[in-house]
């Protein structure tokens, strides 16, 4: 608003030449750490699931953040055939490419995002029953002792597109939706994994997956430097 | 910019709902699979036979396999218990329903007619399909056994391969000779 009077008063003030002098706006950079609330609140209302994430980013250039998380899910899957929990941690790591052009000193972004992510998770398969097109020897036989399928891992690359906005001094709300491209996973003996912490859901047809963040986060500011 | 944040987000939504039929076990995917018999003529080995008013029953229940209440066949598709590593049919040739001199009557009918037990024995896998059909059982060591009752109508049988399995349905597993 300074920055309003006094460009209006320069204004006015028709002997000052040197308008554009006076309009150096600062930006702000530092640590942005925050946490996915989305799953937060999933974790309370679905008996199904839980889980977590923190998030971090750091500014770089004027339009450029790296940026990273770190979760953990536990999700289980029942169908009338399998009951799975499948659980892990999952890291990603990357970059925010802010495609907004903000107004004077504001921080908003809508973004567009890569990221190289990969799991460390299990499966334990809880129970199941064969599946028989064919019921005149019904009930089919059903396996109820857990059988678990561990160390496994996944890698796979994400396209983010999200928006984050500055609810108050360095405090952002933000909201993503994420596209995931299989790389690698590891193919369990005799079974599949249906779910991947941080993957989520997996795809018979393809190696997409889909996710979406709600996240708070907050700025540490460490340093400006002015806006060009 | 614009157009491909579009694109993406599209794709995204294309993708959750393109994929909603994994949830439905597609009845073209082969899961757990009877056991396929032909049946041949005895006295020539090469042509095959049908089998007359055939009914066959479960074990030693009168439960009758839907498709096979008199019906004429030279081919039997029958399903296999995949809780035990045994199962057992009647297969009663030229049958008949004895109403018991009350034919309006149906509860005490009873199905007569030279039968034979056919006990086929194996051992079992579970195999993994997918995640929306879960499991099948394939079956390994098939052997088909028919008891010696004196009069038996199923002269011989024989397994199409040595260590027979019934793992699909593409092929028949035995041939019976009568």
């Amino acid at each position: 608003m300074v920055f309003f009077c006094a460009f209006a008063s320069a204004q006015n003030d028709s002997i000052v030449s040197t308008v554009n002098d006076t309009l150096k706006v600062q930006l702000k950079y530092g640590l942005r750490v925050g946490g996915d609330i989305g799953k937060l609140v999933r974790s309370f209302v679905d008996d199904d699931y839980s889980g977590f994430e923190v998030s971090a980013d750091y500014r770089l250039k004027p339009k450029l953040y790296l940026a990273g998380e770190l979760g953990f899910e536990e999700k289980n899957t029942v169908t009338d055939y399998l009951d799975i929990t499948s659980k892990g941690s999952y890291i990603k790591a990357g970059i925010d490419y802010n495609m907004y052009q903000n107004w004077l000193d504001m921080d908003n972004m809508i973004y567009t995002g890569f990221r190289l992510a990969a799991s460390s998770f299990s499966h334990n398969l809880n129970s199941y029953n064969i599946y028989n097109t064919d019921q005149f020897w019904a009930p089919q036989y059903s396996v109820s002792e857990g059988r678990s399928f561990d160390g496994l891992t996944a890698v796979w690359a994400e396209l983010i597109l999200g928006i984050k906005a500055e609810l108050f001094n360095n405090l952002y709300l933000g909201l993503n939706v994420q596209l995931k491209m299989s790389v690698t996973e590891t193919e369990p003996d005799n079974f599949e994994n249906v779910y991947i912490p941080g993957f989520h859901k997996t795809y018979d047809s393809s190696g997409i997956g889909v996710g979406y963040g709600y996240t708070i986060s907050y700025r540490i500011p460490l340093y400006k430097k002015v806006k060009e | 910019m614009k157009k491909l944040s579009l694109l993406i987000l599209l794709a995204i939504l294309t993708a959750h709902t393109g994929c909603e039929r994994d949830d439905i076990c597609p009845g073209s995917t082969p899961t757990t699979p009877h056991l396929i018999i032909d049946v041949f003529d005895f006295e020539n080995q090469e042509s095959k036979k049908n089998i007359f008013n055939l009914v066959v029953a479960k074990g030693t229940e009168s439960t009758i396999l839907p498709g096979y209440a008199f019906e004429s066949k030279n081919n039997l598709v029958l399903p296999l218990d995949t809780k035990a590593n045994t199962t057992q049919y009647r297969l009663i040739k030229n049958a008949k329903v004895n109403d018991n001199g009350t034919p309006d009557d149906t509860s005490d009918d009873v199905i007569e007619g030279n039968y034979d037990v056919l006990t086929i024995n194996y051992s079992r896998e579970e195999i993994y399909v997918s995640r929306a059909c879960g499991y099948k059982t394939i079956f390994q060591n098939v052997t088909l056994t028919i008891e010696d009752d004196g009069d038996n109508w199923i002269l011989s049988q024989q397994a199409l391969n040595p260590n027979q399995s019934v793992e699909d349905e593409t092929t028949t597993h035995f041939n019976i000779y009568h």
